[in-house]
């Protein structure tokens, strides 16, 4: 960097991306608090150490393939060319957007004077990840062994997700050319993906001992410390927040990239590269927060463990579209996810005796499902890209945002890369033996062991002040 | 191993070379071998320590409640 007002856009973006990193990680901390919060005394230990356990597994993988699949799939392969070198195949050459650059054995997966975005953009990414797969870690808490786990943590958050990351939100994704999906803030691309996963994985691993009377009736099991679970709710808010600014450009010249001779225009973008506000999306994200909480405190009756999770649940659902929707369309749709949620999982609880402990399935799954939707119905019409106006370097068109494309998009989220390859890995690790816990051992508590061991240090501590 | 052994050098050169880290250009493929190796291999050590664990608390057939009198602090 030799002109100073390059390298302040380029620190700054730097810089910008790292706080939304720190930001994020309160995410994590929130969910391993809520989880704890909302597992039996005699589980914390074991749940708290699962969850602690998707940050190295999931960032050692992440950087062994998960981020050269973003860069390497965004074609299908072989559903829609690239606008980059007109190919269909992995995206693999020597253009600038090239997988290549992000092989683990890269000099850019590095420190590197050279390149100061591709680190905070692969932990931004990163730390998606994460809550891709800590989404699902708390829906199976007390039952699932750590080891099976960690193989369904990287799956979701190393492999499908970054799939879907690649066809629906990188601004060359096949699902944006073809269906004009749009998912801004990732209803369906991170939220929808993890909760249909987490349904998959809890159908083949059934309740916890006791969830279901002999007749079928579901028992509550609810949270044993609500005051863990709203302070780990909370920072989930804050980190959210964080999210948000993470899944924009800080700062960007859209005339020459669109191709608009002698234009400039500098601003903030979305994921997509259409423009957007940090200003607006502020709005957004509080509204759509507001709409969620106002919602979850009628529908759960003032029950605190709902409240706090519809407020994450209106936000998942106005996502998709809180790059363009007005604060109050914001609040509407937070609202409407939340109800959408709430009553889906009590149905599907009674109907089919899924035993989902957080509530993950409804709050991620249904609710992101349902913004996926709407959003295109409300934004129906708009350009899924800016690359839109006008013909695309290899001669078609992207689609716009449309209904038909949003449950497509959907389906394709929810179920193609979440349940069923959720399902297909529990079962395998079912057929080893490997994914649920002994009977006695869930009785017992999986904390057992330790606990006795504290008590007899306690004891040894107890006899030496005699 | 040093990639970089004079700043002032290598910062005036005609081209500066962007990775600095000891190894650039060589050792990679290495590393991430390396890496892949230590990876897997924690897999394998801890899944064999908790089927241990596992099997042993499941021979014990603790009663639902018997966690409650190792509880220390209250």
């Amino acid at each position: 960097m030799t002109d100073q007002l390059g390298a302040l856009t380029v620190i700054f973006t730097e810089f910008y991306y790292w706080v939304t990193v720190v930001l994020m990680f309160l995410i994590h901390v929130g969910f391993c608090m809520y989880e704890v919060g909302a597992s039996r005394y005699k589980h914390h230990q074991h749940t708290l150490m699962k969850n602690t356990m998707v940050i190295p597994l999931v960032t050692v993988t992440w950087f062994f393939f998960g981020w050269w699949i973003y860069w390497a799939f965004p074609t299908g392969p072989g559903i829609a060319p690239s606008i980059m070198n007109e190919s269909a195949a992995l995206i693999t050459d020597e253009s600038t957007f090239s997988a290549k650059w992000y092989l683990a054995n890269s000099e850019f997966m590095a420190v590197n004077l050279g390149d100061h975005i591709s680190g905070v953009f692969w932990a931004a990414f990163l730390l998606f990840s994460w809550t891709a797969a800590s989404i699902v870690s708390g829906a199976i808490i007390e039952r699932i062994t750590t080891f099976a786990f960690g193989i369904l943590a990287i799956a979701i958050g190393s492999f499908f997700w970054v799939i879907d990351a690649a066809w629906g939100w990188h601004f060359d994704g096949w699902m944006l050319k073809i269906l004009g999906y749009h998912d801004a803030y990732a209803s369906g691309v991170i939220h929808a993906i993890a909760g249909g996963f987490a349904l998959g994985v809890l159908i083949v691993l059934g309740p916890r001992i006791g969830k279901f009377s002999s007749s079928g009736e579901p028992r509550n099991i609810g949270p044993r410390n609500p005051w863990l679970v709203t302070v780990g709710l909370f920072l989930i808010y804050t980190g959210f927040w964080g999210f948000y600014a993470a899944c924009n450009i800080p700062i960007f010249d859209l005339g020459p990239e669109y191709g608009m001779e002698g234009v400039t225009y500098w601003t903030a973008t979305n994921i997509y590269v259409t423009p957007t506000t940090l200003s607006g999306i502020t709005y957004n994200f509080l509204m759509s927060l507001s709409g969620g909480l106002l919602a979850g405190y009628v529908v759960a009756k003032g029950d605190p463990f709902w409240t706090y999770s519809s407020g994450l649940a209106g936000i998942i659902c106005a996502s998709a579209g809180n790059d363009l929707y007005h604060p109050i369309q914001a609040m509407l749709i937070g609202a409407i996810g939340v109800v959408i949620a709430y009553k889906m999982h009590y149905w599907v609880e009674r109907k089919f005796k899924i035993d989902d402990a957080v509530g993950a399935v409804a709050v991620h799954g249904y609710a992101g499902v349902a913004g996926l939707i709407i959003c295109g119905f409300v934004l129906n019409g708009y350009p899924s890209s800016g690359y839109s106006v006008g013909a695309m370097w290899d001669g078609s068109t992207y689609a716009s945002i449309n209904p038909l494309g949003q449950f497509l998009g959907a389906i394709i989220m929810f179920g193609v890369l979440g349940m069923l390859p959720g399902y297909v890995i529990a079962r395998i690790l079912n057929a080893f033996g490997k994914l649920r816990i002994p009977r006695d051992v869930e009785i017992a508590g999986l904390d057992y062991e330790i606990m006795e061991d504290d008590r007899e240090a306690e004891k040894a501590v107890a006899s030496s002040t005699r | 191993m040093a990639t970089v052994t004079n700043w002032i050098d290598h910062l005036s050169a005609e081209e500066v070379v962007g990775a600095v880290y000891p190894g650039a250009g060589s050792s990679e493929t290495l590393l991430v071998i390396i890496g892949v190796v230590f990876w897997i291999g924690w897999h394998v050590l801890t899944a064999r320590s908790e089927s241990e664990k596992l099997a042993r608390l499941a021979r014990k057939r603790h009663g639902a409640n018997d966690h409650k009198s190792n509880i220390t602090d209250w």
